[in-house]
């Protein structure tokens, strides 16, 4: 391949447009079309593959459908009971809400797909109580948000996972499970962190609640604690697809804050609609884009030509993935998360089956990367988010973060070195992999 | 810009809001029906999944079309956010002109495969193809025109747009 190809110049074009400032969706139309230009093809075939690429992705509606049930959740009080349960639980602890920010973040990703939708949702709240009379540094407090926000996406449901079941044609019911244990690993090396640093930095203690006060709290969260039971349940007994089942899900949240908790009314659905949508439109548009252009790689042969090239090197799936690692943590640094899904996860798919690593194993491993791409400097979307949330400087919350970035880099080793660790869960319920 | 003209986009941007949650607002509805209808009364309809596909691929294009401003897509505004505002606007031209050029190219053979699409029909609703895909012709056009005065704005002096990295979207 050299400079001058069709290929090559698209590529270009697209990276190039979209360093610029346009819009990726719209760079890889664009660049998609240059190609079709230069090889001497139809140009309408841009129009072709986006419009039946976007009509024949039913799975794919699962992602408005996700984001509105987490908009649903975040409308009502449902936030506010959560973290009076999960203060009950481990606000004793020193350090107490620096756990319950973690524990939170947890419970609230078996509900929500999406990091950004986690740190914006609990993001002010955690701030201002975490801050209040000076129990936490501003710095902290936002840094310890963003980190707890990964997990979002990786305990099910999960945006990420969905799209990554759409580029590999893996099980979306099969990835969900995947990803729980890596996403509490996540967690649990988090909130170790915080005992470590708790006794070291004097972290304060929460106020105790009462033992006889529980049931009365947990009752009052329950409604949200069972929500992901409602979604899981749904999935693996079959009763629904994977996007009925996100639709249950928005439903489910719609009715428990409009019925039960009395907090929405009609002007919070319609708001919560926009807001939903407004997620939904831009990374359909990078969706559409990544059809277009994904008709170009497969095109002109890209993935089995890497696939050859490094089987050539006779790397072991070991090496393979370490390199798969550290290739996907380089792009994170400049690239935008969902890109990466759509556009060089298929590339990187074949090599992967030939060397017989299992695709859930690679997906949730892949996406545990991604996600850590969004708290590692220089370009983190959740870090640039967070500042202005909290209105602290990138700098001083980086300092907070790295820590917590080590532990997750060691927990995301060895996710990559113990496949049975992501594959234990989806094979207990019948994945054959 | 021209007070009329600044009342007709803002007009036009907020009845898209209204469309495009709308069109979330079936989606959602449609799912709902159609579990209901296999569950409660063993009934499996089909319209309501090709509704939903279809609420689906509108609500992107429309949204992208008139809705979304280019800070709210999913972009990397790193680079072309650490240059100086004079850098900005030479390379907001050419990004633009690029775009409107390469979307403007390929109008004439998307609008061919388009009206092509008479033949086929969907295989519920009975929607012609032709109908139902003239959106991305709606769409790519107002792509053209949106960066076409992109660029128009530009060489006649304006700023380009203030960068913010919490607008920007990401599925993530």
């Amino acid at each position: 391949m050299n400079l001058t190809s069709p290929f090559s110049l698209a590529l270009i074009a697209i990276v190039g447009l979209s360093l610029l400032g346009l819009p990726v969706g719209h760079a890889m139309i664009g660049g998609s079309i240059l190609w079709l230009f230069l090889a001497g093809r139809d140009m309408g075939t841009a129009a072709e593959q986006l419009l039946n690429g976007m009509m024949s992705s039913q799975l794919l509606l699962a992602i408005p459908l996700f984001i509105l049930a987490a908009e649903f959740m975040n409308a009502g009080s449902i936030m506010d009971r959560l973290l009076r349960f999960c203060n009950a639980i481990v606000g004793r602890f020193r350090g107490g809400l620096a756990q319950v920010n973690v524990v939170q973040s947890i419970i609230f990703a078996s509900m929500s797909g999406s990091a950004l939708a986690d740190a914006a949702g609990s993001g002010k709240l955690m701030q201002s109580l975490m801050t209040r009379d000076g129990k936490y540094t501003p710095a902290f407090a936002a840094a310890l948000t963003c980190v707890s926000s990964v997990i979002g996406p990786i305990v099910p449901p999960s945006i990420p996972l969905v799209l990554y079941a759409l580029v590999s044609d893996t099980s979306v019911g099969y990835l969900f499970l995947g990803g729980i244990v890596p996403g509490l690993l996540l967690g649990v090396v988090q909130m170790a962190l915080i005992a470590l640093a708790a006794r070291r930095r004097n972290f304060p203690i929460e106020e105790k609640v009462a033992l006889r006060e529980l049931p009365r709290i947990t009752w009052q969260a329950l409604p949200a604690l069972l929500m992901p039971v409602i979604l899981l349940g749904c999935l693996y007994s079959g009763v629904t697809t994977p996007t009925e089942a996100a639709a249950v899900a928005a439903l489910y949240a719609l009715l428990v804050s409009a019925l039960l908790y009395r907090t929405v009314g009609w002007k919070d659905v319609y708001h919560s609609l926009t807001t939903s949508a407004r997620v939904t439109v831009s990374l359909g548009m990078l969706i559409a884009g990544a059809m277009v252009f994904n008709f170009v790689i497969t095109s002109e042969n890209i993935p089995r030509t890497l696939s050859a090239m490094l089987q050539a090197y006779e790397l072991s799936p070991l090496t393979f993935l370490l390199f798969v690692n550290l290739t996907l943590l380089v792009l994170g640094c400049f690239l935008e998360g969902t890109t990466i899904i759509l556009v060089i996860l298929p590339v990187m798919l074949p090599t992967a089956q030939a060397l017989g690593i299992d695709p859930v194993h690679f997906g949730v491993m892949a996406v545990v990367n991604i996600m850590l791409g969004l708290v590692t400097p220089p370009y983190g979307l959740l870090l640039f988010m967070m500042t202005k949330i909290a209105d602290v400087s990138l700098r001083d919350m980086v300092r907070e973060v790295m820590p917590f970035l080590y532990v997750m880099f060691g927990a995301l080793a060895l996710i990559t070195l113990v496949p049975d660790l992501t594959l234990w869960l989806p094979r207990l319920l019948g994945y054959k992999g | 810009m021209h007070p009329f003209m600044r009342g007709a986009v803002d007009w036009i941007r907020r009845r898209a809001e209204n469309v495009v949650a709308g069109l979330l607002g079936l989606m959602f509805v449609a799912f709902i029906v159609q579990i209901v209808f296999r569950y409660f009364f063993n009934f499996p309809i089909g319209w309501s999944s090709e509704l939903s596909v279809v609420a689906w691929l509108y609500m992107v294009l429309i949204g992208a079309a008139f809705w979304l401003r280019e800070g709210e897509e999913i972009r990397f505004d790193l680079v072309a956010g650490s240059l100086g505002p004079r850098a900005r606007r030479i390379i907001g031209i050419l990004v633009a002109a690029a775009t409107v050029v390469l979307f403007a190219m390929s109008f004439p053979a998307a609008w061919s495969y388009v009206t092509f699409m008479k033949v086929e029909s969907t295989s519920y609703l009975k929607i012609r193809l032709d109908v139902l895909y003239s959106v991305y012709l709606l769409f790519a056009a107002a792509v053209i025109v949106r960066y076409a005065w992109d660029v128009w704005r530009l060489l006649r002096g304006a700023g380009p747009e203030a960068i913010d990295a919490t607008k920007t979207s990401s599925g993530l």
